[in-house]
């Protein structure tokens, strides 16, 4: 009985002693490994769009370099400022990412032009990687007499403020590509924005508007189908997959040039080594054959960029279109 | 033809290998599970699903996926029956018929209705499909925003035979929903409106924790609220097979709303939501006995019920014949085969005839996995009402606040839906009819986009109702219902609301 009881606290003594020594080691281990459980990466649109067909793959194939699970969460919204503005806001360990898009910069401007209380601003966000950027690239209704873009300036300035385009939704990804065009040739065009992609392509394969901006993804069945005709790309270069298509820098127009891209951000403030460790696992990740080849079956082929040089992109890009914005102005005020 | 049969032939051979099989009953299976969780729907269902069919080839994807959706349709409906919560926007109007014959003791026969009624419609999407998906593709394409300002115009003028009630209070619900509709970002001039400073209302307040709130919550408020506790129900097995009366009486409604919600579903946008609405709002016009509707009226479960498993068949003409995602749902569905290289486009048919047809087949499948799934387990549903209320009620409640939550993971929602719960049991305390709310609130955001699309392209000239001749005969169409419904107004004549005791003098 006596032996019994003793055996016991013993037991017990061990099962303590192990339990203090655990709980000392894991601040020490959170301190040598960074990361020691699962990441999330925030989507900031619903499941299915371009934001999200990138995470996807992104955060399958980080996983096997940072050694812990990268959850992925969509926090869709208001045109990406929910999602945007929940990485902005978490807590900058470096175990919350997000995979945003462009439009990233225009919410704030949009902010601004409207008097709203900012939902997040740019200073709020260290970039990791740029990962894929793609150009849109201005396709028309088959009817439409046009085959260049000369011919198309040409159609435009005949008729000035009656032929109509779709876009994806004011201040949308594929309305400032179009708003940048107009600006450039000064064509007066109608606008009808849709709430999507989609929606925005449909209206042109319907004949109900004249033309939109379209991602070379989302265009690329119905260009094959004859059912739109491409005429020009917002590119730096001609796309892979385009390769008739001239770009507006070909044709002169130097400052016409526009990508819906997509990359991995983090909140401001994660530690160096943190950060570092996220780094070299997105260019790991965009060096791996099995994230090119599933990227390449979106469409979407990847451009990658590391942080510093990311930043520099980011930066011009986010000008360009806070400037562009302005222009755009409020619709009543035009 | 003769290459019709061919093609199904393969498609039926692509259906009925195992792998595929396993997949489409899954699919239905998870589907179903999906659609009975409340404030979770066929979109909420298969967008959780998509990344795991990833991994997957293209076929097994979208079949899985197609199980899904329609497996949450039919889901959706049972709890909207049992306990008068809807899974998504169109199963509000199953709520109100549905729930009443629950509560007469008739909880099997409408589950039973609607499963056939689903079927039924499922078949004759698919055949529909199969047959004329090219033409009716081409057809659907020309509904660009006049047209569709047109059909919403129509949709507006059932709000009149939707609710039983006096017609001021009728208005003046369809009035809040469109109200609650304004709120958001204005889509043409980017200004938000009525967000209170919430980042989380740009897009708007959704319909779907706005139904669960004002149908589902409020009744568990209503129970709660009751003196004493309403018996539990017992259920015997006679109760659980549809009478020859309620047969004969649900034929009708099925084969109708079966051709409306095809012909709805296949034009692009959202406007299949309204399909039941529709459904609804005819049934009830056609009646002999309108004033049966709203206390347990078979016609008022299987006519929307048909409509919109019919409209969610219709909703795959375009998306498949022409490559163009028409519905949130469809947009995940094309995501899904995207992944997989495969470019969505006019060529889809004929470059990947094994997809088109295998799909096309496996949802002959699918419809007969879930009718033969689902009718023996209405028994089950219906005994889960044996469970007493105290139980039951809490469970019930902490599933909706769960749901409405993993849809887009946002606390607003489930506030939306606990605040509507709130407003809901006011209003029904003071005899308000909540159908046209639910109707306000889909048909607002969806008219004043078209309406101001349509103006956008027109430069601001009304004249463009009356160019396009789709448009200018469904306006026309509008306006005679339109005077129908006010005829009793302005000549004092007798309503069919004053025929059956409703009318508010009397009321």
């Amino acid at each position: 009985m006596k032996i019994h009881a003793a055996k016991t606290i013993t037991k017990g003594r061990v099962l303590f002693t192990a339990v203090l020594l655990a709980l000392s080691a894991v601040p020490a281990m959170a301190q040598d490994a960074f990361p020691n459980h699962t990441l999330s990466m925030i989507v900031p649109f619903p499941p299915g769009g371009v934001a999200d067909t990138t995470a996807r793959p992104t955060a399958a194939i980080m996983e096997k370099y940072l050694k812990q699970p990268v959850a992925v969460v969509n926090r869709p919204g208001a045109g990406g400022a929910v999602g945007n503005a929940a990485v902005a806001n978490a807590k900058p360990d470096g175990y919350t990412m997000g995979m945003v898009l462009s439009s990233i910069s225009v919410i704030p401007a949009a902010d601004e032009l409207f008097n709203r209380k900012p939902a997040y601003s740019l200073d709020q966000f260290a970039p990791i990687a740029l990962i894929s950027a793609d150009p849109t690239i201005l396709v028309v209704h088959p009817s439409l007499p046009v085959k260049t873009l000369k011919e198309l300036v040409a159609l435009a300035n005949s008729k000035p403020g009656q032929m109509s385009y779709s876009s994806s939704g004011i201040y949308g990804a594929l309305h400032m590509p179009m708003e940048m065009f107009l600006h450039a040739t000064k064509l007066k065009m109608r606008h009808v924005p849709t709430t999507g992609g989609g929606p925005a392509i449909t209206a042109v394969l319907g004949g109900h508007v004249e033309l939109t901006a379209g991602g070379p993804a989302a265009i690329h069945g119905h260009v094959k189908a004859e059912k739109l005709r491409p005429i020009v790309s917002w590119g730096a270069t001609r796309h892979p997959a385009y390769p008739d298509v001239p770009t507006f820098k070909e044709l002169g127009y130097k400052d016409v040039e526009y990508f819906i891209w997509a990359g991995l951000v983090g909140p401001k403030g994660m530690p160096e080594a943190v950060l570092k460790t996220l780094r070299d696992a997105a260019r790991k990740t965009a060096e791996d054959p099995e994230f090119k080849n599933a990227m390449a079956k979106v469409n979407s082929p990847v451009q990658y960029m590391d942080a510093p040089e990311f930043k520099k992109y980011w930066d011009a890009d986010a000008k360009r279109l806070a400037g562009l914005v302005k222009i755009v102005g409020k619709v009543d005020s035009k | 033809m003769v290459e019709t049969f061919n093609n199904l032939m393969l498609g039926f051979s692509v259906a009925l290998s195992p792998e595929i099989l396993v997949y489409a009953f899954a699919g239905c299976i998870i589907g179903t599970l999906v659609g009975m969780m409340p404030g979770l729907g066929p979109l909420a269902g298969i967008s959780l699903l998509l990344p795991a069919t990833f991994g997957l080839n293209p076929i097994v994807a979208i079949v899985l996926l197609s199980g899904v959706y329609y497996g949450a349709m039919y889901g959706g409906s049972t709890t909207s029956i049992l306990m008068r919560i809807p899974g998504e926007a169109a199963s509000v109007m199953t709520c109100i018929d549905g729930y009443a014959m629950t509560q007469k003791g008739r909880a099997g026969p409408a589950l039973a209705i609607a499963a056939i009624g689903s079927f039924f419609a499922g078949t004759v999407g698919v055949i529909g499909l199969m047959l004329l998906a090219p033409t009716l593709a081409e057809f659907a394409l020309r509904f660009g925003p006049p047209e569709y300002t047109a059909l919403l115009m129509m949709g507006l003028f059932i709000l009149a035979y939707m609710s039983g009630g006096s017609m001021l209070k009728t208005l003046a619900m369809a009035g809040l929903g469109l109200m609650i509709g304004m709120i958001g970002i204005d889509i043409m001039s980017g200004y938000t409106r009525f967000s209170f400073g919430l980042v989380e209302l740009g897009d708007g307040v959704g319909i779907v924790p706005v139904a669960v709130g004002l149908f589902g919550i409020s009744e568990i408020l209503l129970t709660a609220g009751k003196g004493e506790m309403p018996d539990v129900q017992k259920p015997k097995l006679r109760d659980l097979i549809p009478s020859r009366e309620e047969f004969r009486l649900s034929v009708g409604p099925i084969g109708r709303g079966s051709l409306l919600g095809f012909l709805i579903g296949i034009i692009p946008g959202s406007a299949h939501i309204i399909s039941s609405f529709v459904s609804y709002g005819i049934e009830r016009r056609m009646s002999k006995h309108p004033e049966r509707f709203g206390n347990g009226a078979i016609e008022g479960v299987a006519g929307p019920e048909s409509a919109n498993n019919a409209a969610a068949s219709g909703a795959f003409v375009p998306m498949l014949a022409l490559g163009i995602p028409t519905s949130p749902v469809t947009a995940v569905m094309i995501a899904a085969i995207m992944v997989h290289g495969i470019s969505p486009g006019p060529l889809l048919i004929q470059e990947q005839p094994e997809l088109f047809w295998g799909f096309v087949a496996s949802m002959y499948v699918g419809n007969v996995v879930l009718l033969v799934l689902n009718l023996p387990m209405v028994g089950v549903f219906v005994n889960l009402l044996r469970i007493p209320y105290a139980y039951l009620y809490p469970c019930v409640l902490a599933f909706c606040i769960l749901g409405t939550y993993s849809v887009t993971n946002s606390m607003i929602d489930v506030w939306i839906m606990l605040v509507m719960g709130g407003l809901g049991y006011v209003l029904r305390k003071f005899d308000f009819d909540l159908a046209p709310v639910a109707l306000g609130l889909v048909l607002a955001p969806m008219l004043e986009l078209s309406l101001r699309q349509s103006l956008a392209m027109s430069g601001g000239d009304y004249g463009i109702f009356f160019e396009r001749p789709i448009a200018t005969t469904m306006l026309g169409l509008g306006v005679v219902l339109f005077l129908f419904s006010i005829k009793p107004l302005i000549f004092k004549t007798k309503d069919w609301r004053a025929d059956v005791g409703l009318d508010e003098a009397k009321g």
